[in-house]
């Protein structure tokens, strides 16, 4: 790994602050696909969603389309954030740690893709910014997405993203020049090295997974209840919906990570720091999922296929057989061969990061068609009146529109590696540091209760904007008790975890 | 590692500070808002002794499937006329709809058309998903919506199982010639919000606030044949009434032997009862 300390006035690590011209170029190609999005936006804009593929339901149409299932996907591929910092804090695997900051900044770009590409899906987008906030309701599973994904899923991983990265950042405030130390100092928030902050890191970080984990199953499982709590929807009311939207989180977020990780890898020369064992336990993780997600699939057509009612039966023959047949089976493909792929190389022991990448962005495929499946074909054809039947277009807007969100996504990470060690830097404990005493009962008790204070504040606020929210037992309920209470929801859990950050960085009293 | 100047940003003092700012505005905040929640219930909804139901009977024995209650329906609630195009699109807005035939699908019926207003289910799936409260149940029973509060994303189109909400895809258009005649009591709805079927709602409050002048509650013989489908139906198919009043048509005929509602199943509860001699609808 990179010893920093050792040489200060060498060059910054990992190709940080040089843009070569391949940055450049990929810069400029970004930006381009970025612009032919926002242009197709703004036709969504002016003309209405006429310019997309999607149409009534009932009158041969879809009413969701690319746009629901690329926010599934988004969220989807965050789940590699936080699944590895878990398993690295919580099972201690040490040859996933280089990788923790490549899979959380990937949490933390496609988190707001999801939200983004939702907002794309939206009527009145601007409405919808606006109104959420103010009147947002618990009772629809999209208060879920709305609040737990965006706000309880995004803040918890930028709270560890932020902890995880200030002795990286109180190391570029040392040794960095130019215009961009205010960001190193801001992020390093007073970082110093001693022994205590790091003993306090080790503890918050252990923590912050525990807690994160509950969350990441509940943000995955609200998207998966969209669909699944809607009865008059054939092919969608299933108790599978959640779990599957889960296991399919894992498939598709560690397929992006061993496609990042590989990328980044040969891109800026760090086969020192990615080894192959990180890879590789990425792909056994990733065969492990697959075949999870395959035998959901297995039972999801045989339950369909058995004893369901008519419809059920129906749009089930419609996907398997029928008009969506092409998806379906190379939805199949691109599990099976990757998951057979993984798993040979898991038990032979043979190892190539090239196929490995290979199998991450094969099941992205698997991971944007099925989606697609689980979103168009009930709506199309799970009509349970003498409605006609109805196909799906997926339209030029929509593809511009979804591009240039990925783009963007790409972009944030092309500039991110440029700014700051995308793998963490691994420093030796100076000896002055490492004899340090550790601080006082006093201190500790000071920074405890502000911790607790926090906390409890954080959980408050989150119970009562959520009960303010739900209104639970008054009608009509058109408005939330409280105004804004979904904002007072969300705030209480950023508070909650904010108490996290607050454990680390609060300050002794001054020397 | 650091310098004394960096690490005076971060003194005690200065974070407890920032942070009781944090904690008061909440406060505040919060203290503000809290009466809110010991609002009395407004006056309108407490003078109301006995909830009315909205419900509507639609006779598939009458039906002859001529199609005057889509039309009439169109011209009453400012529906955006629309031509071969916009149907071949799937963009067409219709509140009341006319289904064809049978086809293959698991309803197998002898009527030749099933007139399909929104069924203003009692458990009505569309409320429990919109997410900012744009539809929701009034205290007369109709699930009602709030064109200018819908953001647009659609999910109780893909809610409700009878697939009785319309989305303006695109601004609503009305010829020139048409514009001096759209109906002044119902708002036109921009584009980008999903709309449906209110039961004339705006005919029912007009009706309530004559009864509040002239102080007479209006009749069942008023209210049969008060949304603008009822009124125009030649055979008089469709009767609408209130089926918390037993003496009412509507209540009536709910109750009869050749009554059903579509998709019972579901526990929607739907508000809109059907009449047929035969047993015309397998519910698959």
């Amino acid at each position: 790994m990179t010893d920093a300390t050792s040489e200060p006035a060498s060059p910054l690590p990992q190709g940080v602050g040089k843009c070569g011209p391949g940055f450049w170029i990929a810069g400029i190609i970004l930006l381009a696909v970025l612009s032919w999005g926002i242009y197709g936006f703004l036709q969504q804009i002016l003309h209405g969603l006429i310019v997309t593929g999607m149409r009534t339901i009932g009158q041969g149409g879809a009413a969701w389309g690319l746009y629901i299932a690329f926010d599934v996907y988004f969220i989807g591929v965050s789940f590699a954030g936080i699944a590895v910092a878990a398993l690295v804090r919580l099972l201690a695997i040490a040859d996933l740690r280089p990788l923790t900051r490549i899979a959380e900044l990937l949490t933390l770009v496609t988190l707001p893709l999801g939200a983004l590409v939702v907002l794309a899906d939206l009527g009145r987008p601007f409405h919808g910014l606006f109104s959420l906030p103010r009147v947002a309701r618990p009772h629809s599973p999209f208060f879920g997405t709305f609040t737990l994904v965006v706000a309880g899923y995004f803040f918890s991983s930028l709270v560890f993203f932020f902890l995880a990265g200030r002795s990286d950042a109180g190391w570029m405030r040392d040794h960095a020049r130019g215009s961009l130390k205010w960001f190193y100092r801001l992020w390093a928030a007073g970082y110093t090295g001693t022994r205590d902050e790091s003993e306090r890191h080790q503890r918050t970080s252990f923590w912050l997974s525990i807690f994160i984990l509950p969350v990441l199953v509940t943000a995955h499982s609200t998207l998966g209840f969209i669909f699944g709590i809607q009865g008059g929807r054939p092919g969608w009311f299933s108790a599978l919906q959640a779990p599957g939207f889960v296991v399919m989180a894992g498939v598709s977020g560690i397929g992006a990570l061993i496609v990042v990780a590989g990328l980044i890898r040969k891109v800026l020369h760090l086969e020192n720091q990615i080894r192959p064992e990180a890879i590789r336990w990425l792909g056994n993780m990733l065969w492990v999922l697959i075949l999870v997600y395959l035998y959901f699939m297995v039972v999801e057509e045989l339950t369909a296929n058995y004893a369901s009612s008519t419809l059920e039966t129906h749009v089930a023959h419609e996907i398997v057989s029928g008009h969506y047949a092409g998806w379906f089976w190379t939805v199949v493909i691109t599990l099976v061969v990757p998951m057979f792929i993984l798993l040979v190389m898991g038990i032979t022991g043979f190892q190539s990061i090239a196929l490995s990448m290979f199998c991450g962005a094969t099941v992205q495929v698997a991971a944007l068609l099925k989606r697609l499946l689980i979103v168009v074909p009930s709506q199309t054809h799970g009509l349970l009146l003498p409605y006609p039947e109805g196909t799906y277009r997926i339209s030029v807007t929509e593809i511009s529109v979804t591009a240039a969100l990925t783009a963007f996504g790409v972009l944030m990470f092309l500039v991110f590696v440029k700014i700051f060690p995308i793998i963490p830097l691994d420093r030796k404990t100076p000896a002055s540091q490492a004899v340090e005493p550790v601080e006082s009962h006093r201190r500790h008790a000071l920074r405890l209760s502000i911790f607790a204070m926090t906390l409890l504040l954080g959980l408050a606020l989150t119970v009562g904007g959520l009960v303010f929210s739900a209104r639970y037992g008054t009608q009509p309920f058109l408005d939330p008790v409280v105004p804004f209470s979904p904002v007072i929801f969300i705030v209480g859990i950023m508070l909650s975890f904010s108490a996290a950050a607050i454990y680390e960085i609060v300050p002794g009293p001054m020397k | 590692m650091t310098s004394g100047v960096e690490n005076s940003l971060w003194t005690r003092k200065r974070f407890a500070k920032a942070l009781a700012l944090a904690v008061g505005t909440v406060l505040g905040y919060a203290a503000k808002a809290f009466p809110a929640v010991t609002a009395p219930v407004p006056p309108a909804l407490a003078a109301i002794k006995r909830p009315r139901h909205w419900g509507m009977v639609i006779d598939l024995d009458l039906c002859t499937g001529c199609g005057a209650c889509s039309v009439a329906c169109k011209v009453e609630n400012n529906v955006p006329m629309t031509g071969n195009d916009e149907t071949h699109q799937g963009t067409e807005i219709e509140w009341m709809s006319l289904l064809p035939g049978p086809g293959d699908s698991t309803v197998h019926r002898r009527a030749d058309m099933l007139p399909m207003p929104c069924m203003h289910c009692g458990n009505a799936p569309c409320v429990k998903v919109c997410p900012v409260g744009a539809t929701y149940k009034n205290e007369e029973g109709l699930t009602v919506q709030i064109w200018d509060r819908c953001i647009g994303c659609r999910y109780c189109m893909t809610a409700c199982p009878y697939s009785r909400r319309s989305f303006n895809w695109a601004p609503p258009q009305w010829p020139d010639s048409y514009k001096n005649y759209l109906n002044p009591d119902v708002a036109t709805r921009p584009k980008g919000v999903v709309e449906k079927c209110t039961f004339c709602y705006h005919r029912i409050r007009s009706m309530n606030e004559k009864a509040k002048v002239t102080g007479q509650p209006p009749g069942d013989e008023d209210i049969r044949y008060l949304p603008a489908c009822a009124q125009s139906c030649p055979p008089k198919a469709i009767v609408f009434g209130d089926l918390n009043d037993p003496q009412s048509l509507a209540a009536k005929l709910s109750k009869s032997s050749r009554a059903f509602t579509l998709l019972s199943h579901l526990g929607t509860e739907p508000s809109v009862y059907y009449l047929s001699r035969n047993q015309i609808i397998d519910e698959g």
